[in-house]
């Protein structure tokens, strides 16, 4: 029962697979005690700040949005766990590489470029139709009120570095 | 949105858009040791296939608890239970209920049930921390969640 509720409580449970094996996840959760639970919250928030490779030379990067994945350690919570982040990327039309987070600023599905046929050149979500422009504002009228978030970024030898989501510049 | 406790604050708040739920239907059985690996493997599985597939589409989707079940049950029981589980969620505006499963002999019931059966054939077993186990999922992932969309 306590293994089901883990499954409920944690997507992170398939990703802590590749870090400490199902072994290592299983007797993970047979140590948090009583006081380790008092004191999560304390532990929150760890973790993040580093960049990451995400595997994408910038030469790489078009004026087309295109999704990169990559994933990162991350302390959440008591647990120490790799999670997979994605982002849309692309060259503005002053050269400067953008990179969007994905997650839809309404209730949270994962937002695609181009992802409805009516909507060329838009970010759509399929949950309630949220749209954004390419520049992540969204779009008036549609469920989001927020523009996309926007990692951190840093390019290093010709490779881009994505970190955390940061609220979009005109947010 | 998950069943945990910030989620489904969340989901109070936000209701009107969450429509649909998921419920993964998940078989116990320790009687044949020769299945036993085979089970628990295609419950890991079915269990990452309903995370991912919550991910994709949180905003408008809930995923509840597993709904378990004896593998070699009167089906005819069952059915009539996991119905009682889906009215159970009619209390609040869900439109559609999907019932995520590898167990292919719900398909003989699917009429009898109120909920649309995603029945996923295969994976049998594998090596759950390969990279062709996890791209292999997260290929199905991307279909399940179109096949999801097509009931809205
Ligand atoms: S979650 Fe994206 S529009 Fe509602």
């Amino acid at each position: 029962m306590s293994e089901e509720k883990k499954q409920q409580v944690s997507r992170r449970q398939f990703l802590n697979y590749t870090l400490m094996g199902v072994g290592g996840f299983m007797a993970a959760g047979l140590l948090i005690s009583p006081v380790r639970m008092a004191i999560d919250p304390v532990l929150k928030a760890a973790g993040g700040g580093d960049l990451a490779n995400v595997g994408l030379a910038v030469d790489d990067i078009t004026s087309d949005p295109q999704r990169v994945d990559w994933s990162v350690d991350q302390v959440d919570g008591w647990y120490e766990s790799q999670v997979n982040r994605s982002a849309w990327v692309y060259k503005n039309d002053s050269d400067e590489v953008i990179a969007f987070s994905p997650v839809c600023k309404h209730l949270g599905c994962v937002v695609s470029w181009e992802g409805s046929d009516q909507y060329p050149n838009e970010f759509f979500c399929p949950c309630h139709d949220g749209r954004y422009y390419k520049d992540g504002v969204n779009v008036p009228g549609t469920p989001p009120l927020a523009p996309l978030d926007e990692y951190e970024m840093e390019i290093k030898d010709g490779m881009l570095f994505l970190g955390d989501p940061k609220p979009h510049r005109e947010a | 949105m998950k069943w945990r406790k910030d989620d489904l604050e969340k989901y109070v708040q936000a209701k009107e858009y969450i429509d649909t739920i998921l419920v993964p239907l998940v078989p116990f059985q320790l009687t044949n040791d020769a299945d036993l690996g085979k089970n628990a493997f295609q419950q890991e599985v079915i269990t990452i296939f309903a995370n991912e597939i919550e991910q994709e589409l949180s905003g408008r989707v809930l995923l509840i608890p597993s709904y378990l079940y004896l593998k070699d049950g009167d089906k005819a029981i069952e059915v009539e239970r996991l119905n009682q589980w889906i009215s159970e969620t009619k209390n609040q505006p869900f439109k559609h209920s999907i019932l995520l499963t590898f167990d292919s002999s719900w398909k003989k019931h699917e009429k009898e049930l109120v909920g649309d059966l995603l029945w996923i054939p295969g994976v049998q077993t594998g090596d759950i921390h390969s990279k062709e186990m996890q791209e292999m999922i997260r290929d199905q992932v991307s279909q399940l969640s179109e096949i999801v969309r097509s009931y809205w």
